[in-house]
C-alpha cells in the first residue's frame, strides 16, 4: 500500500520515469560504449604497435624481386611465409594489399604445430583483399612481398630476412584522442551526474505533498527514505542493463571501422566485435553515480541559516564564486602543468557554475525593473518575474546544462580544427606525388646525382632521419634526446611549409646552417627562433642559431631540422628516403632509373596520394567516435532540459492558471509561456557560449601543448552555435506546447498540496 | 574415410573470404550438398559403374569436390611399445576442372582449391597433433599420382621411383616421422569395384585402400627419436557428394587381424537409421562386400573431455563370418584437436579375433 501511494507519481507522470528512466539508459550507453573502446583500443594499439616493429621480410639475397617461385621453394623447406601483393589503383588511387588467409594459417602456430584458432577476418577491400583478386586486376605495378612468422627457422641459402614497414605509423594518433576521449567520458559522467540529481529532485519536489501525507498517516521519514532508495535502485538496475548493452553495441558498432583495418593486418582484434557479457564494471560505476548524486543529501545534515543574514551570506557566496572563477582562470593560464590545468578548469567550472543562476536571476530582475509604463509592462514584469524564480529554483539543471553545451561545443570546435589542420598539415608533407624509401646498403647520395642528372624530373628531395641530442638549451635544462630529419636540397616542397614561427627569409638560414625546431620541442624547451642552440649529432657537438619552429602534429618526440649539406660526415641516417614529383618521368623510369644506379632489382616506390588517404581514413575514425559521443551528451542534455522544464513548468501550473482568473486571454496565457520557455533555453545556451570558447581555447592552446607537445589555432564555429540554438528553441516550443495543451484541458484550477507550505510567486 | 575429413576441409573453405558466399543448408558438415554447379563445369559425382583406374586415381581428381589421402599406421618400437601415427591430406576443389583442363597459373595465386593435412602420433598415452593448410595450383600443395607425390609445405610422402617404397616425411614442433612405406602393391577396390555407398538413398564415392603396407622408419617424440615398424592402412577415396542430410557423425575402423584378415567397417549414425557398410578382406586378398544387415556395432567405455564424449570401446560383430570382436582405444585422449576436433586412435581387437588397428569418430564434439 506505501509502496503504491509512493510510486503513484510515476503512475500520474509516466513521461517523466520514462524520461528518467532514458536519461539512465543514455548515459550508461556513453559510459559504457566509450570504456569499452578506449579499453581494448588501447590494449590493441599496443600489441599492433609490436607487431608492425616485430615484422620481417624474406628477399632474395641476389637483389631480384620475390616470386611466386620464392614463396613455393620457401614453404616446401618448412619456412612459415606468407606472401602481401600490394598495388595501386582505382578512381581513388588507393593502396590496395591482397593477402593469402591459408597461408597465414601457420603465424602464431600452436605448440602443437595446428593452424591459428581463429580464421581470418572479412576481406572486404579496405584495403585487403584475397591475394587472388588483386594478382587479377590489371595495374601493372604490384609489388610482392613475403612476411615471415616471428621464430622461423633459419632460411635457405640464397635468402635473407629485412625488417617490414607495411605503412605510416597512425597509432600515435589514435592514442592522442585515447587520452582525449578518456578524459571527455569522466566529464560526462560529471554533468550526467548533475543532470540526473536535477531531474530526480525535481520530481521529489513534486512528491513532496504526497511524502507529507504519507507522514501525516505515520510513516516515519526514514522509512520513507528507504522505501525511495530502493525505488531508485530498482529504477537504475532496469535502466542500467540495457544502457550497457546498448553502450557495447554502440562500442562494436563505432569501432569496426577503424579496427577491421588493423584487425586484418596483423591477425589481432582491434575494436573487434566483442561477444563478450555486458560490461558489468561499467554498470556498476553508473549505478553508484546515480545512487550517489541523488541520495547524497540524506548524509549531510541540513543547516538552517537566520534569515535576517540570508544577504549576507549571499554576498559573500558570490565573492567566493567569483574569487574561484578568477583563481581557476589564472591557474589555467599559467599553470605549467597538465594537472593544474584540469584543477584550474574545475575551478572555473565550479565558480561559473555558482555564479550564473545568481547572475541569470539578477539579469531577468532587472529586466523586470525595466519594463516601464506601457500596456504590456505587467505581463513583462510577470514574465522576467517568473523567469528569475527559474533561475533559481532550477540552479543546479542550468549549471549542469550550461556545463553540457559548452562541452559539446569544445569538443565539435577541437575535432574540426583537429581535423582541418591535419589535413593541411599532412597534404604539406605529403605533397610529392612519389615516396621512396632508400634500400639497406644503398648509397642515398649517388641517388641523390642521378635524380639531379634526370632533366625535367620535377621538384624533389631527400630526406634523412636519425638521432640527436639537443646538449643545452636556454631554458637551462640537460640534455634532450631529440630525431633528427635533414632535408636536401630546399625545393617549394619544403620551403611551401607554413612555419610556426621563424627569422626572415627561413629557408634560406636554413641553407646557411640554421636549424628548426618542432613545436614539442619549442614548447618544452623554451627554444624560440634567434636563440643559439647545442646539439650533439653522431658524436660531434654543433652549435646552430634556431630560425624556425614548425608544426609536428601527433608525435611527442622532439625534432631537429637541419639542411641535409650541415650534418657532420660521421653521420649515418638510420632511415632515408626521397619525396619526388615526377615531372616528365613516370614512376616506372624514376624507379627504373634508382634501380640501375643502386643495382638491387627491388624498389618500392609509394604513391603519397594513397598514404594520406589511409592516415585520413584511420583519423576519420577516431572522430567518427569523438562526434558521437558530443552528439550522445547533447541528447542527453537536451533531454534533461526537456524533462525539467517541462516538469518546473508544470510545477508552476497553478500559477499560470491564475493569469486566466485574473483576465488574460488564454491564448495570451500560452504567449507568455511560449515566450518564457524560450527565455529559460536560449538563456542557458547564452550562458553556454563563452564557457565553450574558453573551453575550445583550455583544450587547443594549454591541455593538447602540456599533454601532447602541439597545438592548434584557436578557431570558433558560429555554425555550431546556431545549431545549439536552433535545438534549444525547439526544445523550448515543446515544453510551451506541452504546457499549453495542459492548460487548455484544464476547466478548474487545482491547486497541489505545495501551495499550502508556500513557494514563490 | 571419416567425417573430420571433410569436416576440416569445409572449415578451410569457410576460412577463405573468396568462397564465403551466402551461407546455406548444406547438409551434415556440407557433405550432403548438392553439386555445385554455378561454374563453366560441373562437378562429378561417382556412381555404380564407375571403375578405378591406375596409376590416375592416385592423383587429383579435379572435377569432384573432395578427396583425400589418408593413412594409419600401427606400429612398434624397438623395444616393443605400441605406436599409432596418421597422416592425411585432403584436397577442396572450390571450382570443378575437368582432368584435361590445365591448371591455372601459380603467379595468379588462384582460388580454385584449397588443402589440409593432418599428423599426429599417439604414443605411450599421449597424442601428438599437427595441421596445415594452403592454396591449391600455387605449388606448395599438390599431389603426382605416378610416381606418386603428396605434399603439403615440408610434408611429403614421395615413391620412389626405383623401388616403389613410399617415403613420408612430416616434421611439426618437437615430434615428426621420417617412414619407408612397402608391399604398395596391394590395393583393395571397396564396394561396387570402387564405389562405395554411403547411405540408403545411393550417395557414395570411390574408395579403395592399400591395406598391409609394411612400415619402418624413424619416430621422434618430444625429441626422442625411436625406431619403428610395423602395418599400415592407406584410403584413396574422393567424391563430390558424398552423405545425405541428417548423418550426424561416423564410426570407421580399419582392424589388421592376426589371422591375416583385414577388416574395414564403418557406420554413419542418424536419427532414423544407422548405415553401417564394411570389407571382409582375405589373406589372399579376395574381398566380401558387407552391407548395413551384416554389421552390428555397439560402443562403450565412454569417455569424457574438453573436445567430447566418445565410447572408447566398441562391439563389432559379423554374425555371417563368426567375427564377435572388442575394439578398444588405450587409455589416453586421442583427440585430433584441429578446426574441427574427431578422434582418431590405434586401437586393439580381442575377441573372436586378434589384432591392431585404427579407429576413427566423428561427430561427438561438442
Amino acid at each position: 500500500m506505501i509502496i503504491k501511494a509512493l510510486t503513484s507519481h510515476y503512475r500520474r507522470h509516466p513521461l517523466q520515469l520514462l524520461a528518467l528512466a532514458l536519461m539512465i539508459m543514455v548515459a550508461t550507453m556513453l559510459w559504457t560504449g566509450v570504456s569499452e573502446l578506449t579499453g581494448q583500443a588501447r590494449a590493441s594499439l599496443a600489441v599492433s604497435e609490436e607487431a608492425v616493429a616485430a615484422r620481417q621480410a624474406v628477399v632474395r639475397v641476389d637483389g631480384k624481386p620475390v616470386t611466386v617461385a620464392d614463396f613455393v621453394t620457401l614453404r616446401r623447406a618448412g619456412i612459415c611465409v606468407a606472401p602481401w601483393l600490394e598495388t595501386t589503383g582505382g578512381e581513388q588511387a588507393r593502396r590496395v594489399i591482397g593477402i593469402d588467409p591459408l597461408a597465414m594459417a601457420c603465424f602464431d602456430a600452436s605448440p602443437g604445430g595446428g593452424a591459428a584458432d581463429d580464421p581470418m577476418g572479412e576481406l572486404d577491400g579496405r584495403p585487403f583483399v584475397d591475394i587472388s583478386e588483386v594478382a587479377g586486376q590489371p595495374e601493372p605495378q604490384k609489388q610482392l612481398s613475403l612476411l615471415l612468422s616471428p621464430g622461423s627457422g633459419s632460411l635457405p641459402e640464397g635468402y635473407q630476412s629485412r625488417t617490414f614497414q607495411p605503412g605510416p605509423a597512425t597509432a600515435e594518433l589514435a592514442d592522442s584522442f585515447l587520452l582525449n576521449l578518456d578524459a571527455l567520458s569522466v566529464l560526462v559522467l560529471f554533468i550526467t551526474g548533475l543532470l540526473v540529481r536535477s531531474v530526480y529532485h525535481l520530481g521529489l519536489a513534486q512528491r513532496r505533498s504526497s511524502f507529507a501525507l504519507l507522514h501525516r498517516f505515520g510513516i516515519t521519514r526514514a522509512r520513507i527514505h528507504r522505501l525511495l532508495a530502493i525505488e531508485l535502485m530498482a529504477l537504475t538496475l532496469i535502466c542500467v542493463i540495457p544502457g550497457a548493452w546498448l553502450g557495447q553495441a554502440l562500442a562494436n558498432r563505432l569501432g569496426q571501422g577503424f579496427g577491421q583495418a588493423l584487425d586484418s593486418l596483423f591477425d589481432l582484434s582491434l575494436y573487434a566485435g566483442s561477444d563478450s557479457a555486458v560490461p558489468w564494471q561499467a554498470a556498476l560505476v553508473m549505478i553508484a553515480l546515480v545512487l550517489g548524486v541523488c541520495l547524497i543529501d540524506w548524509l549531510i545534515p541540513q543547516r538552517q541559516v537566520a534569515g535576517d543574514n540570508s544577504s549576507a551570506v549571499a554576498v559573500f557566496a558570490g565573492w567566493f564564486w567569483v574569487l574561484m572563477l578568477a583563481g581557476g582562470l589564472a591557474m589555467v593560464f599559467w599553470a605549467m602543468s597538465l594537472l593544474w590545468v584540469f584543477v584550474g578548469v574545475a575551478l572555473v567550472f565550479v565558480g561559473s557554475g555558482g555564479l550564473v543562476p545568481a547572475v541569470l536571476a539578477r539579469c531577468a530582475d532587472a529586466m523586470a525593473a525595466r519594463q516601464g509604463q506601457s500596456p504590456e509592462a505587467p505581463m513583462g514584469r510577470w514574465r522576467y518575474r517568473e523567469l528569475a524564480v527559474m533561475f533559481r529554483s532550477l540552479a543546479l539543471p542550468v549549471v549542469a546544462l550550461q556545463f553540457a553545451m559548452a562541452t559539446v561545443l569544445a569538443v565539435q570546435a577541437l575535432v574540426t580544427t583537429f581535423e582541418d589542420t591535419f589535413e593541411q598539415w599532412l597534404a604539406q608533407r605529403l605533397s610529392a606525388e612519389l615516396y621512396l624509401e632508400v634500400p639497406e646498403d644503398a648509397n642515398a647520395q649517388a641517388g641523390a646525382r642521378a635524380l639531379a642528372q634526370m632533366d625535367g624530373i620535377g621538384d624533389w628531395h631527400r630526406v634523412q632521419r636519425g638521432k640527436a641530442k639537443v646538449l643545452q638549451t636556454v631554458a637551462g635544462s640537460g640534455a634532450v634526446a631529440a630525431d633528427l630529419m635533414a632535408l636536401s636540397p630546399l625545393t617549394p616542397l619544403v620551403t611551401d611549409w607554413a612555419l610556426m614561427d621563424s627569422v626572415d627569409s627561413p629557408w634560406a638560414a636554413l641553407s646557411d646552417g640554421g636549424v628548426m625546431v618542432n613545436e614539442q620541442l619549442s614548447r618544452r624547451q623554451g627554444v624560440a627562433p634567434g636563440q643559439r642552440l647545442q646539439f650533439e649529432v653522431a658524436g660531434e657537438t654543433l652549435e646552430a642559431t634556431v630560425i624556425g619552429v614548425y608544426a609536428d602534429y601527433g608525435r611527442p618526440a622532439a625534432e631537429l631540422l637541419l639542411h641535409g649539406d650541415s650534418l657532420p660526415e660521421s653521420f649515418t641516417p638510420g632511415f632515408e628516403s626521397f619525396s619526388i614529383n615526377p615531372g616528365d618521368y613516370t614512376a616506372d623510369e624514376i624507379a627504373r632509373r634508382l634501380r640501375a644506379e643502386w643495382r638491387v632489382a627491388d624498389l618500392t616506390i609509394r604513391d603519397n596520394a594513397s598514404i594520406q588517404a589511409l592516415a585520413s581514413q584511420v583519423f576519420q575514425q577516431t572522430f567518427v567516435l569523438t562526434r558521437a559521443i558530443s552528439v550522445l551528451t547533447l541528447v542527453l542534455a537536451s533531454l534533461s532540459l526537456l524533462v525539467m522544464g517541462w516538469v518546473f513548468f508544470a510545477s508552476r501550473f497553478w500559477y499560470f492558471q491564475l493569469l486566466g482568473l485574473w483576465g488574460v486571454p488564454s491564448k495570451a496565457v500560452c504567449g507568455q509561456i511560449r515566450r518564457l520557455a524560450l527565455l529559460l533555453t536560449l538563456g542557458v545556451t547564452v550562458v553556454a557560449l563563452p564557457l565553450g570558447i574558453w573551453l575550445t581555447w583550455v583544450l587547443v592552446s594549454r591541455i593538447n601543448p602540456l599533454a601532447f607537445g602541439w597545438s592548434l589555432p584557436m578557431a570558433v564555429y558560429p555554425g555550431f552555435w546556431l545549431e545549439l540554438g536552433a535545438l534549444m528553441v525547439t526544445i523550448g516550443l515543446v515544453i510551451a506546447w506541452l504546457i499549453g495543451r495542459q492548460l487548455a484541458g484544464q476547466k478548474s484550477l487545482r491547486p497541489g498540496a505545495s501551495l499550502a507550505g508556500g513557494g514563490e510567486r | 574415410m571419416s567425417i573430420a575429413r571433410f569436416l576440416t576441409i569445409l572449415l578451410a573453405c569457410a576460412m577463405l573470404a573468396a568462397c564465403s558466399e551466402s551461407p546455406r543448408n548444406q547438409g551434415f558438415a556440407g557433405l550432403a550438398a548438392s553439386v555445385d554447379n554455378d561454374s563453366a563445369h560441373q562437378f562429378l559425382q561417382p556412381g555404380p559403374g564407375d571403375a578405378l583406374t591406375f596409376p590416375e586415381d592416385f592423383g587429383a581428381h579435379p572435377q569432384h569436390r573432395i578427396e583425400w589421402w589418408y593413412l594409419t599406421a600401427n606400429l612398434q618400437t624397438a623395444d616393443g611399445q605400441p605406436l599409432g601415427l596418421q597422416w592425411t591430406q585432403f584436397r577442396q576443389a572450390l571450382k570443378p576442372r575437368p582432368m584435361d583442363n590445365p591448371p591455372p597459373a601459380p603467379a595468379s595465386w588462384p582460388l580454385e582449391a584449397a588443402w589440409m593435412a593432418h599428423a599426429a602420433v599417439s604414443f605411450a598415452g599421449q597424442h601428438q597433433f599437427a595441421e596445415r593448410l594452403a592454396r591449391g595450383d600455387v605449388g606448395h600443395a599438390g599431389v603426382q599420382a605416378a610416381p606418386l607425390q603428396v605434399w603439403l609445405d615440408d610434408w611429403l610422402l614421395a615413391e620412389s621411383a626405383a623401388d616403389g617404397v613410399w617415403h613420408l616425411k612430416v616434421e611439426a614442433e618437437n615430434w615428426g616421422y621420417d617412414l619407408q612405406l612397402g608391399n604398395t602393391d596391394r590395393r583393395i577396390a571397396h564396394g561396387d569395384n570402387g564405389f562405395s555407398a554411403k547411405s540408403f538413398d545411393g550417395q557414395g564415392s570411390m574408395y579403395f585402400s592399400l591395406v598391409d603396407l609394411d612400415i619402418s622408419g624413424t619416430v621422434t617424440v618430444n625429441g626422442q627419436s625411436h625406431e619403428v615398424k610395423g602395418r599400415g592402412w592407406f584410403d584413396r577415396e574422393w567424391s563430390s557428394q558424398l552423405l545425405k542430410t541428417g548423418q550426424q557423425g561416423w564410426d570407421w575402423f580399419a582392424l589388421h587381424l592376426d589371422d591375416g584378415h583385414k577388416l574395414m567397417a564403418f557406420r554413419l549414425r542418424e536419427q532414423e537409421r544407422d548405415f553401417l557398410s564394411g570389407s571382409w578382406i582375405a589373406a589372399d586378398g579376395s574381398v566380401t562386400d558387407l552391407g548395413p544387415d551384416q554389421i552390428e556395432l555397439s560402443g562403450k567405455d565412454w569417455r569424457d573431455s574438453e573436445n567430447g564424449r566418445v565410447p572408447g570401446s566398441f562391439r563389432l560383430r559379423i554374425p555371417q563370418l563368426d567375427v564377435d570382436i572388442g575394439v578398444s582405444a588405450p587409455a589416453g585422449q586421442y583427440w585430433n584437436a584441429g578446426l574441427y576436433p574427431y578422434w582418431e586412435s590405434p586401437v586393439t581387437v580381442e575377441g573372436s579375433h586378434s589384432g591392431v588397428g585404427y579407429m576413427e569418430l566423428t561427430g561427438y564434439s561438442e
